[in-house]
């Protein structure tokens, strides 16, 4: 890759030199010699500016060649009368190098700088994933360790009571712990781009529904409240990863607010582009401007994070989930308090659906106007 | 309820998952076989004629999809495969080549035993024997085509009933998308995904008390369905 560049180098260094010449010849009846040899000068420089050290020295050489045969008496030739111009000579190549060496130790330190921002966002997700692992790995490492511990060691002691709470207290970290390291890994593929996602037709209320049933649990200290239009339209997405993305803003807004508040899941059809647009609401949330800016970075952690936090990926990988799917993930403060997770699914044309038979009375046009969730609500009116 | 004495083959690698599984199989009263490798499996499984198997995915020597093929190429026993959760696609693999339900590590063992019952007591009543559908309020007569919520009359089309009966049919367990296409409206239709989202909701607005949360037809995501009924 570094030959091409180069070898562009050079062809610009003949193309200044030819483009000087020209010029020079323009210039001739009516300027100093002198001046056309600015012009030179000015070619020399510009290839410096923009190319490699070896392309500008070419270009001075190119210069110096034709501006003597063609501009320096004896014309024609490459000898010299004058030996002033020598000195001509030896400033343009003197300009080619200084200018080029400057450039260069230009370019050289804006690469460093570049490559010593990439180390430190590098060595700052770096230092994340460690303090995460060691805080909220640990604990329940920590847990399970002495409740497995007293388990095996004196569980014959333990009253019953307490030894299934022992046990179900291991059971419930470890499916924490599985969660958490499920994400670490999520989002690794998610980052190397290894994730490949499987569109299919989806209906977003059975999303919903299963997302409710797999944290029924979590979501049990708080009130979760769903709209959910009746007509609403099918989306081509990846149903598992959309599902993760919309578990992860619900479990984010369990985690962040106190128990018994309300936790509002909304879908509906944007007004103009008509894009599918979900939203998890929650009213109690105080996030400060800083944690808004950085919501849905990596490894994140609210500014007043309690215990049980987790890793801090869950919104970094619902927006990688909703870009893959050529949607938008952002939040917003609600007026009064608390906050508005959303993402967008963009929509494509409903597709072909057989009518069926015991629907024939319903004239066709008229069904197939209707959007497919109307159809049963039709029919039970029509038999009424 | 010990005495039930049926007998589970375990077909997985790793020492100590075999060995809590025998333990919580053991308590339940079922008679553990274990084997450590696929091939291993497929023998045990023609010697020991269990009456299910409980396959994990990941195995050192055969794919666990072709342990489930390798046994389906002489037995309907019911099959549970154990996956991780990487492995969405083996999972389906596994579904469609004749396992009968899943169950996703890190899992909990009332889960496991939950899945093991439902599929024992569907090997052991006979598939078409199943007269009166029963779930939260709702009885469905699958032979004579009638349907009820609360004692009132509900109207379900044909390609309804169909897909109530395939799910029926397999109560308890999960039944993929393609299996549902295929058996309802034919294996020209097996990737028409949106058939089944379409129907669903309208089952789900006749037969659930609440739709938005199904009690009884939930949604697999990603796999497929799973009828739950009363016991």
């Amino acid at each position: 890759m570094r030959g091409r560049p180069q070898l562009v180098g050079y062809a610009w260094s003949i193309g200044a030199a030819a483009v000087a010449t020209l010029s020079g010849v323009a210039m001739q009846p009516r300027f100093d010699v002198v001046n056309i040899a600015m012009v030179y000068l000015l070619a020399v420089v510009i290839v410096a500016l923009r190319y490699t050290r070896g392309a500008a020295i070419a270009a001075a050489i190119l210069s110096v060649a034709t501006f003597d045969y063609l501009f320096v008496p004896p014309r024609g030739t490459f000898s010299v009368e004058d030996l002033q111009y020598l000195l001509t000579f030896a400033i343009m190549l003197a300009v080619a190098l200084i200018v080029s060496r400057l450039v260069e130790s230009v370019r050289r330190q804006a690469a460093t700088q570049a490559s010593l921002a990439i180390e430190a966002e590098t060595e700052r997700i770096r230092s994340a994933l460690l303090a995460s692992i060691s805080h909220d790995l640990r604990t329940p490492l920590a847990v399970m360790a002495g409740a497995s511990s007293s388990l095996a060691e004196s569980g014959d002691r333990l009253d019953p009571a307490e030894r299934q709470a022992l046990a179900a207290s291991i059971f419930r970290q470890v499916r924490d712990l599985s969660d958490q390291v499920a994400k670490v890994l999520q989002m690794t593929r998610l980052e190397t781009g290894a994730m490949r996602i499987e569109r299919d037709w989806t209906s977003l209320g059975e999303i919903v529904e299963s997302v409710l049933a797999r944290l029924r649990e979590r979501l049990a200290s708080h009130r979760v409240i769903v709209e959910l239009p009746d007509d609403l339209p099918l989306v081509r997405i990846d149903a598992t990863l959309v599902e993760q993305a919309l578990g992860n803003l619900l479990e984010n807004c369990a985690k962040h607010t106190p128990p018994d508040t309300v936790v509002r899941i909304r879908v509906q059809r944007r007004a103009g582009d008509g894009d599918v647009v979900v939203t998890v609401e929650d009213y109690a949330g105080g996030l400060s401007d800083a944690d808004f800016a950085r919501l849905f970075a990596k490894f994140h952690h609210g500014t007043a994070e309690g215990a049980g936090g987790g890793v801090g990926l869950g919104l970094a990988i619902c927006r990688a989930i909703v870009r893959l799917h050529d949607g938008q993930a952002w939040a917003e403060r609600i007026p009064g308090g608390g906050t508005a997770f959303r993402f967008t699914l963009p929509l494509e044309p409903a597709p072909a659906m057989p009518r069926e038979m015991d629907e024939m009375n319903v004239p066709p046009r008229l069904l197939r106007a209707l959007p497919p969730g109307r159809r049963s609500q039709s029919l039970r009116a029509r038999r009424r | 309820m010990p005495g039930n004495r049926a007998t589970v083959l375990v077909v997985e690698d790793e020492p100590e998952i075999r060995r809590f599984l025998r333990a919580a199989l053991g308590v339940e009263g079922y008679r553990v076989v274990e084997s450590a490798t696929g091939r291993r499996g497929s023998i045990d499984a023609g010697t020991h004629k269990p009456d299910l198997a409980i396959v994990d995915l990941a195995l050192p020597d055969l794919d666990g999809v072709d342990v489930i093929r390798r046994i389906r190429e002489w037995s309907p026993m019911p099959i549970i495969v154990l996956s991780a959760r990487t492995q969405e696609r083996a999972k389906i693999e596994a579904l469609d080549a004749g396992a009968d339900d899943y169950v996703m590590k890190p899992f909990g063992v009332g889960e496991l035993l939950a899945r093991v019952r439902a599929a024992l007591r569907h090997a052991v009543r006979p598939a078409s024997g199943v007269p009166l559908l029963r779930f939260g309020g709702a009885i469905i007569d699958l032979e004579h085509r009638r349907a009820t919520r609360a004692g009132e009359d509900v109207h379900l089309t044909p390609i309804e009933f169909r897909l109530l009966a395939t799910l029926a049919k397999h109560a308890g367990m999960v039944v993929t998308h393609r299996e549902l296409l295929t058996q309802v409206w034919g294996p020209t239709h097996a990737a028409d995904t949106h058939y089944l989202r379409i129907y669903m909701k309208q089952l789900r607005d006749k037969l659930e008390r609440d739709p938005v949360r199904p009690a009884h037809l939930v949604t697999e995501t990603g796999i497929g369905y799973r009828l739950v009924a009363d016991q």
